[in-house]
Protein backbone atom coordinates (compact mmCIF):
# COMPACT_ATOMS: atom_id res chain seq x y z
CA UNK A 1 0.00 0.00 0.00
CA UNK A 2 2.63 2.16 0.81
CA UNK A 3 5.38 1.00 -1.41
CA UNK A 4 7.23 3.50 -3.61
CA UNK A 5 5.04 6.36 -3.09
CA UNK A 6 7.69 9.18 -4.48
CA UNK A 7 7.45 7.59 -7.50
CA UNK A 8 3.36 7.31 -7.58
CA UNK A 9 2.99 11.43 -6.31
CA UNK A 10 5.99 12.06 -9.44
CA UNK A 11 3.51 10.36 -11.77
CA UNK A 12 0.23 12.16 -10.77
CA UNK A 13 2.64 15.76 -10.36
CA UNK A 14 2.82 15.19 -14.10
CA UNK A 15 -0.56 13.72 -15.06
CA UNK A 16 -2.41 16.90 -13.00
CA UNK A 17 -0.13 19.37 -14.88
CA UNK A 18 -1.07 18.51 -18.54
CA UNK A 19 -5.01 19.72 -17.35
CA UNK A 20 -3.71 22.69 -14.99
CA UNK A 21 -4.46 25.44 -16.98
CA UNK A 22 -7.76 24.14 -17.92
CA UNK A 23 -8.81 23.84 -14.42
CA UNK A 24 -7.68 27.32 -13.86
CA UNK A 25 -10.06 29.05 -16.46
CA UNK A 26 -13.08 26.80 -15.90
CA UNK A 27 -12.90 26.07 -12.02
CA UNK A 28 -14.42 22.55 -12.89
CA UNK A 29 -12.58 19.46 -12.05
CA UNK A 30 -13.41 16.64 -14.35
CA UNK A 31 -14.14 13.40 -13.26
CA UNK A 32 -11.13 11.53 -13.99
CA UNK A 33 -8.90 14.79 -12.79
CA UNK A 34 -11.02 14.40 -9.72
CA UNK A 35 -10.16 10.89 -9.33
CA UNK A 36 -6.26 11.16 -9.75
CA UNK A 37 -6.44 14.00 -7.22
CA UNK A 38 -8.62 11.52 -4.80
CA UNK A 39 -5.60 8.93 -5.50
CA UNK A 40 -2.76 11.71 -4.55
CA UNK A 41 -5.27 12.51 -1.35
CA UNK A 42 -5.93 9.16 -0.32
CA UNK A 43 -1.58 8.17 -0.71
CA UNK A 44 -1.11 11.31 1.78
CA UNK A 45 -3.73 10.22 3.89
CA UNK A 46 -2.55 6.77 4.34
CA UNK A 47 1.44 8.28 4.98
CA UNK A 48 -0.18 9.92 7.86
CA UNK A 49 -1.94 6.75 9.18
CA UNK A 50 1.48 5.25 8.56
CA UNK A 51 2.94 7.81 10.46
CA UNK A 52 0.52 7.83 13.27
CA UNK A 53 1.23 3.89 13.78
CA UNK A 54 4.78 4.54 14.08
CA UNK A 55 4.44 7.61 16.49
CA UNK A 56 2.32 5.42 18.65
CA UNK A 57 4.56 2.07 18.79
CA UNK A 58 5.85 1.70 22.09
CA UNK A 59 9.11 0.14 20.38
CA UNK A 60 10.32 3.40 18.84
CA UNK A 61 12.69 5.00 19.68
CA UNK A 62 12.34 8.88 20.73
CA UNK A 63 14.63 10.16 18.20
CA UNK A 64 12.93 7.80 14.96
CA UNK A 65 9.85 9.19 16.73
CA UNK A 66 10.94 12.55 16.22
CA UNK A 67 11.98 12.38 12.70
CA UNK A 68 8.72 10.76 11.99
CA UNK A 69 6.47 13.51 13.35
CA UNK A 70 8.47 16.16 11.33
CA UNK A 71 8.02 13.73 8.10
CA UNK A 72 4.33 13.98 9.18
CA UNK A 73 4.00 18.24 9.79
CA UNK A 74 5.15 18.45 6.05
CA UNK A 75 2.19 16.46 5.21
CA UNK A 76 0.19 19.73 6.54
CA UNK A 77 -0.97 23.23 5.75
CA UNK A 78 0.57 25.53 8.52
CA UNK A 79 -2.10 25.96 11.81
CA UNK A 80 -3.56 22.87 11.38
CA UNK A 81 -5.45 21.58 14.04
CA UNK A 82 -7.05 18.35 15.82
CA UNK A 83 -10.46 18.52 16.91
CA UNK A 84 -11.33 15.81 19.51
CA UNK A 85 -14.05 14.60 21.27
CA UNK A 86 -15.22 11.50 23.18
CA UNK A 87 -18.30 9.17 24.02
CA UNK A 88 -18.18 10.57 27.28
CA UNK A 89 -17.50 14.18 26.27
CA UNK A 90 -19.58 16.20 23.78
CA UNK A 91 -16.80 19.68 24.24
CA UNK A 92 -13.97 19.51 21.31
CA UNK A 93 -10.70 19.49 22.66
CA UNK A 94 -8.60 20.96 20.19
CA UNK A 95 -4.59 20.21 19.96
CA UNK A 96 -2.04 21.63 17.32
CA UNK A 97 -0.84 19.01 15.15
CA UNK A 98 2.42 18.50 16.57
CA UNK A 99 0.93 18.89 20.05
CA UNK A 100 -1.03 15.57 19.13
CA UNK A 101 1.55 13.64 17.94
CA UNK A 102 3.31 14.18 20.90
CA UNK A 103 0.97 13.71 23.45
CA UNK A 104 0.41 10.05 21.30
CA UNK A 105 3.94 9.17 22.09
CA UNK A 106 3.72 10.81 25.70
CA UNK A 107 0.44 7.90 26.35
CA UNK A 108 1.03 5.69 29.28
CA UNK A 109 0.46 2.29 28.14
CA UNK A 110 3.50 -0.42 27.64
CA UNK A 111 1.78 -1.66 24.46
CA UNK A 112 -0.50 -0.11 21.78
CA UNK A 113 -1.72 -1.22 18.64
CA UNK A 114 -3.14 0.90 15.97
CA UNK A 115 -4.98 -0.43 13.10
CA UNK A 116 -6.57 1.29 10.22
CA UNK A 117 -9.95 0.00 8.69
CA UNK A 118 -9.91 -0.84 4.99
CA UNK A 119 -12.19 1.69 4.53
CA UNK A 120 -13.02 4.96 3.33
CA UNK A 121 -14.60 7.99 1.93
CA UNK A 122 -14.02 11.07 -0.28
CA UNK A 123 -15.79 13.81 -0.26
CA UNK A 124 -16.65 16.01 -3.39
CA UNK A 125 -14.33 18.90 -3.51
CA UNK A 126 -15.61 22.20 -3.09
CA UNK A 127 -13.90 25.74 -4.50
CA UNK A 128 -12.97 28.02 -1.89
CA UNK A 129 -12.94 31.59 -2.40
CA UNK A 130 -9.44 31.64 -2.52
CA UNK A 131 -9.43 29.59 -5.40
CA UNK A 132 -8.45 26.53 -3.67
CA UNK A 133 -10.30 23.09 -3.77
CA UNK A 134 -11.14 21.79 -0.40
CA UNK A 135 -12.22 18.13 0.63
CA UNK A 136 -12.53 15.89 3.24
CA UNK A 137 -11.23 12.29 3.14
CA UNK A 138 -13.14 10.26 6.50
CA UNK A 139 -10.68 7.10 7.57
CA UNK A 140 -11.65 4.97 10.91
CA UNK A 141 -8.87 3.77 13.58
CA UNK A 142 -9.12 1.38 16.21
CA UNK A 143 -6.76 1.74 19.05
CA UNK A 144 -5.39 -0.51 21.90
CA UNK A 145 -3.34 0.11 25.06
CA UNK A 146 -2.28 -2.01 27.42
CA UNK A 147 -0.49 -1.26 30.74
CA UNK A 148 1.50 -4.07 32.36
CA UNK A 149 -0.73 -4.27 34.99
CA UNK A 150 -3.25 -5.56 32.53
CA UNK A 151 -5.01 -2.09 32.20
CA UNK A 152 -6.48 -2.15 28.60
CA UNK A 153 -8.14 0.82 26.64
CA UNK A 154 -9.58 0.43 23.70
CA UNK A 155 -11.64 2.75 21.01
CA UNK A 156 -12.31 3.23 17.12
CA UNK A 157 -12.20 6.99 15.80
CA UNK A 158 -13.85 8.26 13.08
CA UNK A 159 -11.14 10.91 11.47
CA UNK A 160 -12.82 13.67 9.04
CA UNK A 161 -9.22 15.15 7.57
CA UNK A 162 -9.28 18.09 5.71
CA UNK A 163 -7.51 18.43 2.22
CA UNK A 164 -6.76 21.09 0.50
CA UNK A 165 -6.05 20.74 -3.53
CA UNK A 166 -3.74 23.49 -4.84
CA UNK A 167 -2.24 24.49 -7.94
CA UNK A 168 2.09 24.68 -7.72
CA UNK A 169 4.60 25.06 -9.85
CA UNK A 170 7.73 23.19 -10.12
CA UNK A 171 10.54 23.53 -12.63
CA UNK A 172 11.98 20.36 -14.31
CA UNK A 173 14.76 20.29 -17.07
CA UNK A 174 14.67 24.36 -17.24
CA UNK A 175 10.58 23.90 -18.20
CA UNK A 176 8.10 24.98 -15.15
CA UNK A 177 5.28 22.62 -15.05
CA UNK A 178 1.76 23.74 -12.82
CA UNK A 179 0.72 20.81 -10.99
CA UNK A 180 -2.13 20.64 -8.44
CA UNK A 181 -0.86 19.12 -5.09
CA UNK A 182 -2.31 17.81 -2.10
CA UNK A 183 -1.62 18.85 1.49
CA UNK A 184 -3.89 17.71 4.58
CA UNK A 185 -5.71 20.49 7.21
CA UNK A 186 -7.80 20.08 9.95
CA UNK A 187 -8.52 17.12 11.33
CA UNK A 188 -11.86 15.86 13.42
CA UNK A 189 -11.74 13.02 15.56
CA UNK A 190 -14.53 11.13 16.94
CA UNK A 191 -14.68 8.48 19.04
CA UNK A 192 -17.25 6.03 17.91
CA UNK A 193 -17.36 3.02 20.05
CA UNK A 194 -15.11 1.77 23.16
CA UNK B 1 -32.91 -4.71 9.17
CA UNK B 2 -33.14 -7.23 6.44
CA UNK B 3 -32.12 -4.13 3.91
CA UNK B 4 -28.95 -3.96 6.16
CA UNK B 5 -28.58 -7.93 5.53
CA UNK B 6 -29.37 -7.06 2.12
CA UNK B 7 -26.67 -4.09 1.48
CA UNK B 8 -23.93 -5.83 3.68
CA UNK B 9 -24.41 -9.04 1.55
CA UNK B 10 -23.94 -7.14 -1.57
CA UNK B 11 -20.64 -5.46 -0.14
CA UNK B 12 -19.06 -8.60 0.69
CA UNK B 13 -20.03 -9.84 -3.15
CA UNK B 14 -18.87 -7.18 -4.59
CA UNK B 15 -15.75 -5.42 -2.65
CA UNK B 16 -12.67 -7.01 -2.93
CA UNK B 17 -11.23 -6.55 0.42
CA UNK B 18 -7.76 -6.32 -0.48
CA UNK B 19 -5.90 -5.77 2.78
CA UNK B 20 -8.39 -5.70 5.84
CA UNK B 21 -6.69 -4.34 8.02
CA UNK B 22 -8.79 -4.66 10.84
CA UNK B 23 -10.23 -8.50 10.44
CA UNK B 24 -13.61 -7.80 11.97
CA UNK B 25 -16.47 -7.79 9.04
CA UNK B 26 -19.38 -6.96 11.35
CA UNK B 27 -17.78 -3.83 12.31
CA UNK B 28 -16.24 -2.94 8.62
CA UNK B 29 -20.03 -3.47 7.24
CA UNK B 30 -21.78 -1.07 9.59
CA UNK B 31 -19.00 1.52 8.63
CA UNK B 32 -20.07 1.12 5.27
CA UNK B 33 -23.87 1.71 6.24
CA UNK B 34 -23.16 4.62 8.18
CA UNK B 35 -23.54 7.87 6.22
CA UNK B 36 -20.09 9.26 7.14
CA UNK B 37 -20.38 12.72 5.75
CA UNK B 38 -23.30 15.31 5.04
CA UNK B 39 -21.58 14.79 1.30
CA UNK B 40 -22.64 11.00 1.44
CA UNK B 41 -26.02 11.91 2.57
CA UNK B 42 -26.45 14.17 -0.37
CA UNK B 43 -25.21 11.55 -3.12
CA UNK B 44 -26.87 9.04 -1.48
CA UNK B 45 -30.56 10.57 -1.22
CA UNK B 46 -29.69 11.95 -4.98
CA UNK B 47 -28.60 8.38 -5.85
CA UNK B 48 -25.33 9.41 -7.00
CA UNK B 49 -22.84 6.80 -5.33
CA UNK B 50 -22.95 2.86 -4.92
CA UNK B 51 -22.53 1.07 -2.25
CA UNK B 52 -18.66 1.56 -1.37
CA UNK B 53 -19.28 4.56 -1.69
CA UNK B 54 -17.74 5.24 -4.83
CA UNK B 55 -19.40 8.23 -6.91
CA UNK B 56 -21.49 8.05 -10.16
CA UNK B 57 -21.66 10.75 -12.70
CA UNK B 58 -23.62 11.82 -14.81
CA UNK B 59 -22.64 9.60 -17.86
CA UNK B 60 -23.16 6.71 -15.81
CA UNK B 61 -26.41 4.45 -15.81
CA UNK B 62 -26.95 4.40 -12.39
CA UNK B 63 -26.34 8.15 -12.16
CA UNK B 64 -29.57 9.53 -10.24
CA UNK B 65 -32.07 6.39 -10.93
CA UNK B 66 -34.97 6.26 -9.26
CA UNK B 67 -34.39 2.37 -8.58
CA UNK B 68 -30.90 3.92 -6.57
CA UNK B 69 -32.63 6.57 -4.91
CA UNK B 70 -35.61 4.32 -4.08
CA UNK B 71 -32.88 1.87 -2.12
CA UNK B 72 -30.72 4.52 -0.52
CA UNK B 73 -33.88 6.92 1.02
CA UNK B 74 -35.24 3.59 3.10
CA UNK B 75 -31.74 3.75 5.27
CA UNK B 76 -31.60 7.61 5.74
CA UNK B 77 -33.55 8.40 8.31
CA UNK B 78 -33.20 8.08 12.08
CA UNK B 79 -35.24 4.99 12.75
CA UNK B 80 -35.08 5.85 16.67
CA UNK B 81 -37.42 8.50 16.10
CA UNK B 82 -40.62 7.14 16.32
CA UNK B 83 -41.84 10.80 16.14
CA UNK B 84 -41.94 10.23 12.30
CA UNK B 85 -44.91 8.21 11.50
CA UNK B 86 -44.01 5.04 8.71
CA UNK B 87 -47.21 6.72 6.72
CA UNK B 88 -45.22 10.44 6.70
CA UNK B 89 -41.74 9.01 5.34
CA UNK B 90 -43.56 7.07 2.89
CA UNK B 91 -45.56 9.55 1.35
CA UNK B 92 -41.86 11.87 1.19
CA UNK B 93 -40.33 8.98 -0.52
CA UNK B 94 -43.16 8.78 -2.79
CA UNK B 95 -43.14 12.22 -3.49
CA UNK B 96 -39.18 12.01 -3.72
CA UNK B 97 -39.21 9.95 -6.58
CA UNK B 98 -42.35 11.12 -8.51
CA UNK B 99 -40.64 14.77 -8.92
CA UNK B 100 -37.60 13.21 -9.93
CA UNK B 101 -34.84 15.69 -11.10
CA UNK B 102 -36.62 18.51 -8.99
CA UNK B 103 -36.34 16.61 -5.72
CA UNK B 104 -32.33 16.38 -6.42
CA UNK B 105 -30.81 18.24 -3.38
CA UNK B 106 -28.35 21.15 -4.62
CA UNK B 107 -25.47 21.49 -2.42
CA UNK B 108 -24.74 25.34 -3.58
CA UNK B 109 -28.92 25.62 -4.32
CA UNK B 110 -29.75 27.73 -0.96
CA UNK B 111 -32.87 26.98 1.35
CA UNK B 112 -30.96 25.00 3.57
CA UNK B 113 -28.52 26.13 6.80
CA UNK B 114 -26.95 24.47 9.40
CA UNK B 115 -27.75 25.35 13.25
CA UNK B 116 -24.46 25.26 15.70
CA UNK B 117 -24.61 24.26 18.92
CA UNK B 118 -21.15 26.01 20.53
CA UNK B 119 -19.92 27.09 23.74
CA UNK B 120 -18.16 30.06 24.62
CA UNK B 121 -17.18 31.73 28.07
CA UNK B 122 -18.75 35.00 28.82
CA UNK B 123 -16.38 36.82 31.51
CA UNK B 124 -14.97 33.02 32.43
CA UNK B 125 -18.60 31.57 32.70
CA UNK B 126 -19.50 28.80 30.01
CA UNK B 127 -22.51 29.92 27.93
CA UNK B 128 -24.46 28.24 24.92
CA UNK B 129 -24.77 29.73 22.11
CA UNK B 130 -26.31 29.03 18.54
CA UNK B 131 -25.20 30.04 15.41
CA UNK B 132 -26.90 29.41 12.32
CA UNK B 133 -24.45 28.85 9.41
CA UNK B 134 -25.12 29.20 5.81
CA UNK B 135 -23.42 28.84 2.21
CA UNK B 136 -22.62 32.12 0.42
CA UNK B 137 -20.83 32.64 -2.96
CA UNK B 138 -17.86 34.55 -2.76
CA UNK B 139 -14.63 35.07 -5.21
CA UNK B 140 -13.83 32.16 -6.52
CA UNK B 141 -16.26 29.55 -4.50
CA UNK B 142 -17.97 29.50 -1.59
CA UNK B 143 -17.74 30.08 2.16
CA UNK B 144 -20.10 29.02 5.26
CA UNK B 145 -21.17 32.33 6.97
CA UNK B 146 -22.54 33.19 10.27
CA UNK B 147 -26.24 34.45 9.06
CA UNK B 148 -28.14 34.57 12.55
CA UNK B 149 -26.99 33.87 15.98
CA UNK B 150 -29.30 32.76 19.41
CA UNK B 151 -28.18 33.22 22.55
CA UNK B 152 -30.27 32.89 25.94
CA UNK B 153 -27.77 34.95 27.84
CA UNK B 154 -28.53 37.94 25.77
CA UNK B 155 -32.23 37.79 26.39
CA UNK B 156 -32.89 39.57 29.38
CA UNK B 157 -31.69 42.31 27.85
CA UNK B 158 -34.18 42.63 25.48
CA UNK B 159 -37.30 41.73 27.55
CA UNK B 160 -39.83 43.59 27.53
CA UNK B 161 -43.61 43.48 28.89
CA UNK B 162 -45.94 45.09 25.73
CA UNK B 163 -49.46 44.36 27.45
CA UNK B 164 -48.90 46.71 30.50
CA UNK B 165 -48.29 50.59 29.31
CA UNK B 166 -45.20 50.83 31.58
CA UNK B 167 -42.40 53.96 31.05
CA UNK B 168 -42.58 55.89 28.03
CA UNK B 169 -41.54 59.42 26.25
CA UNK B 170 -44.70 61.55 26.30
CA UNK B 171 -45.45 62.74 23.01
CA UNK B 172 -44.22 66.29 23.29
CA UNK B 173 -41.26 65.23 24.65
CA UNK B 174 -40.02 66.82 21.72
CA UNK B 175 -40.56 70.41 22.68
CA UNK B 176 -38.30 69.73 25.37
CA UNK B 177 -35.69 68.65 23.54
CA UNK B 178 -35.93 65.23 24.86
CA UNK B 179 -34.60 66.39 28.48
CA UNK B 180 -36.79 63.29 29.78
CA UNK B 181 -34.55 61.25 28.35
CA UNK B 182 -32.52 61.71 31.40
CA UNK B 183 -34.52 59.86 33.24
CA UNK B 184 -35.46 57.10 30.25
CA UNK B 185 -31.92 55.84 31.15
CA UNK B 186 -31.21 56.43 34.93
CA UNK B 187 -32.74 52.75 35.01
CA UNK B 188 -31.27 50.33 32.67
CA UNK B 189 -33.09 47.49 33.52
CA UNK B 190 -36.13 49.02 31.99
CA UNK B 191 -34.63 50.72 28.86
CA UNK B 192 -36.02 48.33 26.21
CA UNK B 193 -39.41 50.03 27.01
CA UNK B 194 -38.39 53.04 24.70
CA UNK B 195 -37.61 51.10 22.00
CA UNK B 196 -40.47 51.24 18.68
CA UNK B 197 -42.41 48.11 18.74
CA UNK B 198 -41.58 46.94 15.56
CA UNK B 199 -37.55 46.36 16.91
CA UNK B 200 -36.78 43.14 17.15
CA UNK B 201 -33.20 42.24 19.06
CA UNK B 202 -30.49 41.05 16.46
CA UNK B 203 -28.23 38.65 18.54
CA UNK B 204 -25.65 38.63 15.84
CA UNK B 205 -24.94 42.35 16.49
CA UNK B 206 -24.43 41.92 20.12
CA UNK B 207 -22.81 38.42 19.92
CA UNK B 208 -19.75 40.39 17.04
CA UNK B 209 -19.83 43.03 20.26
CA UNK B 210 -18.80 40.97 22.60
CA UNK B 211 -16.52 38.81 21.07
CA UNK B 212 -14.40 41.79 19.32
CA UNK B 213 -14.62 43.47 23.07
CA UNK B 214 -13.42 40.58 24.44
CA UNK B 215 -15.80 39.24 26.73
CA UNK B 216 -17.02 36.22 24.86
CA UNK B 217 -14.40 33.48 24.11
CA UNK B 218 -14.69 30.90 22.19
CA UNK B 219 -14.79 27.21 23.54
CA UNK B 220 -15.99 24.29 21.59
CA UNK B 221 -18.32 23.28 19.39
CA UNK B 222 -21.41 20.50 21.14
CA UNK B 223 -23.39 19.66 18.29
CA UNK B 224 -24.34 20.42 14.64
CA UNK B 225 -27.45 19.67 12.75
CA UNK B 226 -29.16 20.97 9.05
CA UNK B 227 -32.32 22.41 8.41
CA UNK B 228 -33.68 21.55 4.50
CA UNK B 229 -36.11 23.32 3.15
CA UNK B 230 -34.94 22.92 -0.49
CA UNK B 231 -37.50 20.39 -1.61
CA UNK B 232 -40.90 21.85 -2.11
CA UNK B 233 -43.67 21.18 0.46
CA UNK B 234 -40.79 19.59 3.29
CA UNK B 235 -38.92 20.33 5.88
CA UNK B 236 -36.29 18.26 6.73
CA UNK B 237 -33.33 17.95 9.79
CA UNK B 238 -30.49 16.40 9.37
CA UNK B 239 -28.40 14.99 12.39
CA UNK B 240 -25.50 12.51 13.09
CA UNK B 241 -25.59 9.38 15.15
CA UNK B 242 -22.95 7.93 16.83
CA UNK B 243 -24.04 4.76 18.36
CA UNK B 244 -24.06 1.08 17.69
CA UNK B 245 -25.97 -0.94 14.87
CA UNK B 246 -26.17 0.08 11.42
CA UNK B 247 -28.45 2.98 11.34
CA UNK B 248 -25.64 5.44 12.11
CA UNK B 249 -23.97 8.76 10.87
CA UNK B 250 -26.01 11.90 8.98
CA UNK B 251 -29.71 11.01 9.10
CA UNK B 252 -32.86 12.34 8.73
CA UNK B 253 -33.84 12.98 12.15
CA UNK B 254 -36.78 15.27 11.94
CA UNK B 255 -39.71 15.28 8.46
CA UNK B 256 -42.33 17.97 8.44
CA UNK B 257 -45.31 18.50 5.51
CA UNK B 258 -45.37 21.99 4.73
CA UNK B 259 -48.84 23.28 3.13
CA UNK B 260 -48.20 26.42 2.43
CA UNK B 261 -45.77 29.55 3.12
CA UNK B 262 -46.52 30.38 6.27
CA UNK B 263 -45.87 26.71 7.58
CA UNK B 264 -42.62 27.08 6.24
CA UNK B 265 -42.32 30.95 8.14
CA UNK B 266 -43.76 29.66 11.48
CA UNK B 267 -41.02 26.76 11.23
CA UNK B 268 -38.57 29.13 10.71
CA UNK B 269 -39.35 30.94 13.86
CA UNK B 270 -39.18 27.94 16.44
CA UNK B 271 -36.14 26.89 15.01
CA UNK B 272 -34.01 30.46 14.68
CA UNK B 273 -35.05 30.43 18.67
Amino acid sequence: MFNNPYKFSLLLIFSLATTSVILAQTGDISPKRKQAIDSLALEKVRDLSKYISIIGNKKTAFSEATRVMDRAEELFAPDSEMGVSSLNSKEVKYYKVRKYFEHLIALNYDRVTIQWYDIHYISDLERQPDGRYVGVVTIYQRFEGVSDDGLKYKDTTKKDITIYVERKKTQVSGRIIEFWDVLLGDIRVTETSK
Amino acid sequence: MLRYLFAIALLVMTSPLVAQIVGDLDDESKLYAQSKQVNQFFRRFNGEEDEKGNRYYPADRQYQSTRLRKNYLGILFDEGNKGISPALKTEFVKDVLEKGESSILNFHGGNWFSEVNAIFTMNGVSQRITLYMELEKDHLGYKWVISKVHADTFDPYFKRDTTKVGRFLHPLSHELDFMNLRKAFERSDSISQFTAKRFTPDHLSVFLYEVKKGNLKFKSVEAVKFHFFQLDGWYFELSQFIRPGYNTGWLISNLVKLSSDADKKLLLAYLYQ
